[in-house]
């Protein structure tokens, strides 16, 4: 059977049903015991979820908050430190991708730091900031911005060169043909490395905040000590959703970038 | 040819020019044609002047070396040994008295009609205001009956109508000399012979000079006034130059009744006969 062979209605529907079908067998295996002793059920689960978001904002000091507030302070750094690798990476990459020296120069700092754990980024950002917040932001920057940095200057390696001969014939200079040219035809590239960027900013702050005091991973890490299953299952869900909200965010903006070439 | 040897007349004069690839593509290796040096001649000890407002058409075997013939007149590329003039300067690159089409369009997907042609008109005069580069780029598109079409990205677009606006894009910075690669090459037999006409109209009304590549006996035929030969490569050079009766109008029964007309015809199917099978038998 293929994809298209049912309907979108359709498909919405049949997705609705596997999600009720699952919380399902999640309260009976949870009931029954066989997920552990006082492991929570789905229904207690998103009777907690009703409880958090009924008022998500709340503060009563630092151990205290609000899913909402944690998730907020979550996304302020994400956003910061994701704004800043697409600063650096975008125009790194178009470098990297016109400029044989600065490819060359470049390309080992970026295949040996890409691989490492963003977690291990941790430590040289606390001894280096002496701050929580400026480390979370750094972490997020450097394990976020090599998607982005990547395949940008994939793309400018990977231009259809009939473009810059048309820019060229014109009597364009370099410089406007980069920022003309170039960058408009990359970037598909560009905004296809920076849905990878969010989805890996999104996934280490989450991680890196355990550490951190703040924010939804530190919820977690607290409600672990509270040894309050069902709110860790509750941050699960509205961090997956919230997941789900920035990646179609860019890809939102990857449909306006779709040029069908 | 008497004029062809009054050096003061020719717009554009390509004197002794040689190309030699250095870096070939992986296909040629095992092709003929590498010279001790390693490099693949392509073009050797082309000469020939183009008049100012002739129709010039470049016929010759596929990969003789015509597109390479004319990124050099266009700038794109550098002639090995030689040189190109143009009004007696010595072409170092490309230039807005040049306005290349190519092939495929090459039109910015990302850009409408309109925006294509505006991009060329602001790259020629970085000085011009929006309003008067978006007035020129209406213009020129109007010319090529584009005005419906002006808001259409290319992907909206027929073959012939995205060929339009490449034709109104190298209009567009006022050339002196429009340089056509096969430009009719992808088009549909109804659609080419359209846009023959139009570009016939075109090069009446603004008096330009056009250096067009074809690969077609009849569109050389139906629009030049003088037709350039190449043998095949490697070491392609110019072997006939040949002048067409200067009639216009010409219509297409024409070339296909006229005596002169067919005399050319029959020129151009020999050579081009014997250019192919020497590549063939090579
Ligand atoms: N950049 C290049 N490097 C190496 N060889 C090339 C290059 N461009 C063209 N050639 C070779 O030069 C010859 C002439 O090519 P071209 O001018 O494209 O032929 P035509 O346009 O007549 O079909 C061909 O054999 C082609 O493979
Ligand atoms: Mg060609």
């Amino acid at each position: 059977m293929t994809k298209s062979s049912l309907s979108k209605p359709m498909g919405l529907l049949v997705s609705i049903v596997s999600v009720v079908i699952a919380l399902v067998v999640w309260q009976i295996l949870a009931k029954q015991g066989l997920l552990g002793k006082n492991f929570p059920g789905s229904l207690e689960t998103l009777k907690e979820l009703q409880w958090w978001l009924s008022d998500p904002f709340f503060n009563n000091g630092p151990n205290d908050l609000g899913i909402g507030t944690n998730l907020l302070i979550s996304l302020r750094r994400v956003m910061i430190g994701y704004s800043l690798s697409i600063v650096v990476a975008v125009p790194l990459g178009l470098l990297i991708g016109v400029s044989r020296l600065a490819s060359s120069s470049a390309n080992p700092f970026i295949q040996l730091l890409k691989p490492v754990s963003p977690l291990a980024w941790l430590p040289i950002g606390l001894f280096v900031f002496r701050d929580s917040e400026l480390t979370g932001i750094f972490v997020i920057f450097i394990s976020s911005v090599w998607p982005t940095l990547i395949s940008t200057s994939f793309g400018v390696q990977t231009i259809n060169p009939d473009y810059l001969r048309v820019s060229r014939s014109l009597g364009a200079s370099q410089l406007r043909t980069i920022t003309k040219v170039v960058l408009p035809a990359v970037m598909p590239n560009i905004l296809a490395g920076m849905r990878i960027s969010m989805g890996i900013a999104w996934l280490v702050i989450v991680a890196a905040e355990m550490l951190l005091g703040s924010g939804i991973g530190y919820f977690i890490w607290n409600e672990w000590n509270n040894l309050s299953l069902p709110n860790i299952f509750v941050a699960i869900i509205v961090i997956g959703l919230t997941g789900i909200l920035l990646d179609q965010l860019i890809g939102a903006l990857q449909k306006r970038f779709d040029y069908q070439l | 040819m008497p004029a062809n040897n009054d050096y003061r007349e020719a717009q554009l004069s390509i004197e002794s020019v040689g190309k030699v690839f250095t870096s070939e593509p992986g296909l040629l290796r095992s092709l003929s044609g590498r010279r001790a040096s390693g490099g693949y001649v392509a073009l050797e000890d082309v000469n020939l002047r183009i008049e100012e407002n002739t129709f010039v058409s470049i016929i010759g075997p596929s990969g003789c070396g015509k597109s390479t013939l004319l990124n050099l007149m266009a700038g794109l590329d550098e002639p090995s040994s030689g040189q190109i003039l143009m009004d007696g300067l010595r072409i170092r690159g490309p230039g807005p008295d040049r306005g290349v089409v190519f092939q495929n369009y090459v039109l910015m997907p990302w850009l409408t009609a309109l925006e294509n042609v505006i991009y060329a008109i602001e790259t020629a005069q970085p000085s011009i205001s929006k309003g008067s580069a978006k007035e020129q780029a209406r213009e020129y598109l109007s010319m090529v009956d584009l005005d419906k079409a002006m808001g259409r990205y290319p992907r909206e677009m027929s073959g012939g109508m995205k060929q339009r606006v490449a034709i109104a894009r190298a209009l567009s910075i006022k050339p002196k000399i429009l340089l056509m690669d096969e430009p009719f090459g992808a088009l549909d037999a109804l659609t080419r012979g359209y846009l023959q006409e139009e570009v016939l109209q075109l090069w009446e009304n603004h008096r330009v000079t056009v250096v067009l590549v074809t690969h077609s006996i009849d569109e050389a035929l139906l629009l030049s006034d003088q037709i350039v030969l190449m043998s095949s490569g490697p070491n392609a050079r110019i072997s006939d130059l040949i002048d067409l009766p200067r009639i216009r109008p010409r219509k297409r029964n024409m070339i296909e009744t006229h005596p002169d007309f067919l005399a050319v015809k029959q020129r151009l199917e020999d050579h081009l006969f014997r250019e192919t099978r020497a590549i063939e038998e090579k």
